[in-house]
């Protein structure tokens, strides 16, 4: 990229129509990210004929921006209301919930702002420089890769739990048996369906994550009500903008969480969902105090929050290269490129230079954008809290509802989602935590696809065929040090404890 | 002073539903009276069920089309997704829906098909359940390589090596058009094609490239992107005629191996049993809106072909379709 090309960039950009339609997006994804049921994917989808009748660059600046902003919005629903708005900020609820339950509400906004921010213009600036070479290294990643990668975000449950290791691994097991039903994938028989047509494509994520969060959480509260006990959450308090020591103690978990969200987001095969969830695993096993995550840590929130945005540009980056889209937004804006003659591959970076750059430095002032209009909104935003629960937890549970039939248009979601809010409050009362159960639903069909197509590539010996691969071997290792590590780090503490003792 | 805006907010809320629910009631009893005589059908909006997500092939292609319906019709269009059970979710639902005339869908072939031919699944659906009304888009299906793989530069070295040897293939799942076709080669020719089942075009593409899987079986739409940037080798494509987007490369037909032909179709049906007289209504607005020459150029620069079959030759072309399939029963296994 010259100079030449990036001050038409600047031209191209600053024009009413593109700055009115990056206000729009970035606004318009926001509300749709923290509503729970409303998608990026549908937005996307439902914008896109609109854009045929405005300018190349506005049309798709506003949809890029109504991508990124999506991810940070869906955080905003997780932490104050514990009603993550999309599968992606299911992660930012176990830490931000609880900080909005101690008065830090406003902080924990605060946090995922930036956090969101920065991983979102970190990817935007990898996609701006590195997009051609880095296109190649996301086509090196395929089913065995996912296959290990699922496993070691599976790993994390028994942390997750929060009394026992054994009652996270019986929700972990649960949770991979709910992603079993549904039409098997290699022969096409219909596993656990019970002859109910609707479970032949298998549980809804996004029903089954708003039933065992939101609706969980909400009966609990109202059980609470019934029981007159003081109102649970603190009044807010404490400044959105954090401070330079929370500051510093976040910075490498954001930028560690960066570069997996972006590298996550390069991948066709995971998405934000799965980026979020692997920056929280990481953050965690990472932090010299991770007993403190899960019970409102910073650096809990800004790892999710970091990661789901640095999906973005990652997702980008095989699309506008070769074609492939990263994630499901991303495919929705392939039909969009398209339309508007811009067919990926070379051609985009040399013939539609303008063009391309003007979008990927969109993108970067769409997450400055978004950042600026969370940290001023912030602070409206969380009065949601100040709201007595008795009007609250209706609120909640007819977004809930709305939200779950809307995500696929059908009753039986409606179904799911109340099940699973029974299931998810049962699990509570009994000392089970919902959160390995979601992370399970998530990751066992990526699990489970990923083994089985793998074992027919290998055609023969599959260990050996594992081995052979290199970005295999090291998935292993990691795998294995994050099973061991525990282990390895409880016997020397218990040594030097004898030690000392002696 | 925010209890106050959200209380108001809640008001307001609750007088717009009320607004709306008066409103509907009034253009129910609007069209009760008017029922009467149809020759104002239709007289409010249409659905359309896609049984795919928003934003999927299908999806994209038919809301292309709609302005043009809309504008045939006079009324406006819904278009609802109802994603699931490879498409059935949402064909149950267009089964279901009230004969009235303001219920269609989209339906997509071979799944249609294959969704009920498939014992395991159980369903007494048929064909019969459906009144066809236009074919909207056709896609044939290719056989490519990675651009560098030296091993293959043409149909023939491939299927000789694929005679000798494991190959593995892509497709977008289990008796899906691609692993049909595999399997049909296979019946024929000798090969050893294993199908590797992916969730879609995107993946099994990027797995091709990546040097994972030895063969993508895709179609025309998918694949063009690729080849026109020169990162696969397109080795023949399964159709009767070479397709006018990638007119250099040969048909299978050509190379010797006649008969295989696949394609997935996609097209707009009613559940049967609605008045003829509004099946022909709605006939002709979409006969109209696919010759619509915008419509066809937006279509094509997307890499699809428009075939706009009508009536009872796409009837006809469904049944056809059918047979092909249950003409491979055995290899399936069912």
């Amino acid at each position: 990229m010259n100079i030449e090309i990036l001050s038409s960039v600047f031209a191209q950009l600053f024009t009413l129509e593109v700055i009115v339609a990056l206000l729009i997006g970035v606004v318009g994804g926001m509300v749709v990210g923290a509503l729970p049921g409303l998608s990026a994917t549908m937005a996307v989808a439902l914008l896109l004929p609109l854009t045929f009748s405005m300018g190349t660059i506005a049309g798709l600046v506003m949809l890029t921006g109504l991508y990124t902003s999506a991810m940070y919005g869906g955080s905003i629903s997780a932490i104050l209301l514990h009603t993550p708005g999309t599968p992606s900020s299911a992660a930012t609820a176990l830490d931000g919930y609880e900080m909005t339950k101690q008065g830090r509400g406003l902080e924990a906004i605060g946090i995922s702002t930036i956090s969101s921010m920065i991983g979102g213009v970190f990817s935007a600036l990898v996609l701006l420089f590195l997009a051609p070479p880095l296109s190649l290294v996301s086509l090196k990643f395929s089913e065995p890769e996912y296959f290990l990668i699922a496993i070691f975000g599976l790993t994390i449950i028994s942390s997750l739990a929060s009394d026992s290791v054994v009652k996270g691994l019986l929700s972990g097991v649960f949770g991979l048996l709910i992603g079993l039903i549904g039409t098997d994938i290699l022969t096409g028989f219909p596993r656990f369906t019970f002859g109910i047509s609707e479970l032949e494509s298998g549980i809804s994520l996004v029903p089954a994550m708003i039933g065992l969060f939101s609706i969980s959480q909400v009966l609990s509260q109202m059980e609470a009500i019934r029981d007159a006990k003081r109102n649970q959450i603190n009044k807010v308090d404490g400044k959105v903008l954090p401070s330079w020591t929370s500051l510093k103690k976040i910075g490498p978990t954001i930028t560690l969480s960066s570069v997996i969200g972006l590298f996550v987001g390069m991948l066709p095969g995971a998405g934000g969902d799965i980026g979020s969830w692997v920056g929280y695993n990481e953050a965690k096993k990472l932090s010299k105090n991770p007993e403190k995550f899960g019970k409102g840590c910073i650096e809990g929130v800004a790892a999710p929050e970091a990661a789901n945005n640095a999906v973005t540009g990652g997702a980008l980056i095989p699309l506008l290269v070769l074609g492939i889209p990263g994630s499901a937004v991303t495919a929705v804006l392939l039909g969009g490129l398209m339309i508007q003659g811009l067919v990926p591959g070379r051609d985009l970076f040399t013939v539609h230079a303008t063009t391309t750059y003007s979008v990927i430095v969109g993108l970067i002032f769409a997450n400055l954008l978004m950042g600026i209009i969370g940290l001023l909104a912030a602070k409206h935003i969380v009065k949601v809290t100040n709201i007595s629960f008795s009007i609250l937890i209706p609120v909640i549970i007819v977004f809930s509802l709305v939200g779950s039939y809307a995500i696929n248009n059908s009753m039986f979601d409606v179904y799911v989602m109340v099940f699973f809010g029974v299931v998810g409050y049962l699990m509570k009362k009994t000392g089970f935590h919902p959160a390995p159960v979601v992370l399970a639903i998530i990751l066992g069909p990526l699990a489970e696809g990923g083994l089985r197509r793998a074992m027919v590539m290998a055609k023969g010996d599959f260990l050996l065929y594992l081995f052979q691969r290199p970005i295999s071997v090291v998935l292993i290792i990691m795998i294995l040090l994050s099973i061991l590590s525990p282990i390895i780090l409880n016997y020397r503490k218990k040594k030097k404890e004898e030690e000392v003792a002696l | 002073m925010f209890k106050k805006m959200l209380s108001g907010f809640i008001m307001l809320a609750l007088i717009l539903v009320l607004a709306v629910g008066c409103g509907s009631e009034e253009t129910s009893n609007e069209s009760t009276d008017s029922a009467a005589k149809s020759e104002t059908y239709p007289n409010k909006p249409i659905n359309l069920i896609i049984a795919y997500s928003a934003g999927g092939n299908t999806d994209i292609a038919a809301r292309i089309l709609v302005p043009y319906v809309e504008e045939e019709l006079g009324v406006p269009i819904n278009v609802i997704n109802k994603p699931g059970g490879g498409g059935w979710t949402g064909w149950t639902e267009l089964l279901n829906a009230e004969k009235d005339g303001y219920t269609i869908g989209y339906i997509n072939t071979p799944n249609l098909m294959t969704g009920y031919l498939n014992p395991e699944f159980n369903r007494d659906n048929s064909l019969n359940d459906f009144e066809p009304i236009a074919n909207h888009v056709m896609d044939y299906g290719i056989i490519a390589v990675k651009a560098d793989d030296e091993r293959f530069n043409n149909i023939d070295e491939l299927i000789e090596y694929a005679k000798e040897n494991e190959v593995t293939a892509t497709t977008t799942g289990y008796a899906g058009d691609d692993h049909i076709s595999q399997l049909r080669i296979n019946q024929t020719a000798g090969t050893n094609f294993v199908a590797v089942h992916q969730a879609g075009s995107n993946e099994m593409l990027a797995s091709v490239l990546g040097g994972h899987v030895d063969v993508l079986f895709d179609n025309v739409g998918g694949a063009k992107t690729a080849y026109e940037n020169g990162e696969i080798k397109i080795l023949a494509v399964l159709a009767p005629e070479r397709s006018e987007f990638i007119p250099d490369v040969p048909t299978l037909e050509e190379s010797g191996y006649p008969d295989i032909y696949s394609f997935s179709a996609r097209g707009i049906a009613f559940p049967a049993g609605v008045d003829a007289e509004k099946v022909s209504i709605v006939k002709e607005a979409f006969v109209k809106a696919l010759e619509n020459e915008e419509q066809v150029k937006k279509i094509e620069d997307l890499g699809y072909k428009v075939y706009p079959v009508n009536g009872e030759e796409y009837r006809t072309f469904l049944e056809e379709d059918e047979a092909s399939i249950i003409g491979i029963k055995d290899v399936l296994g069912w």
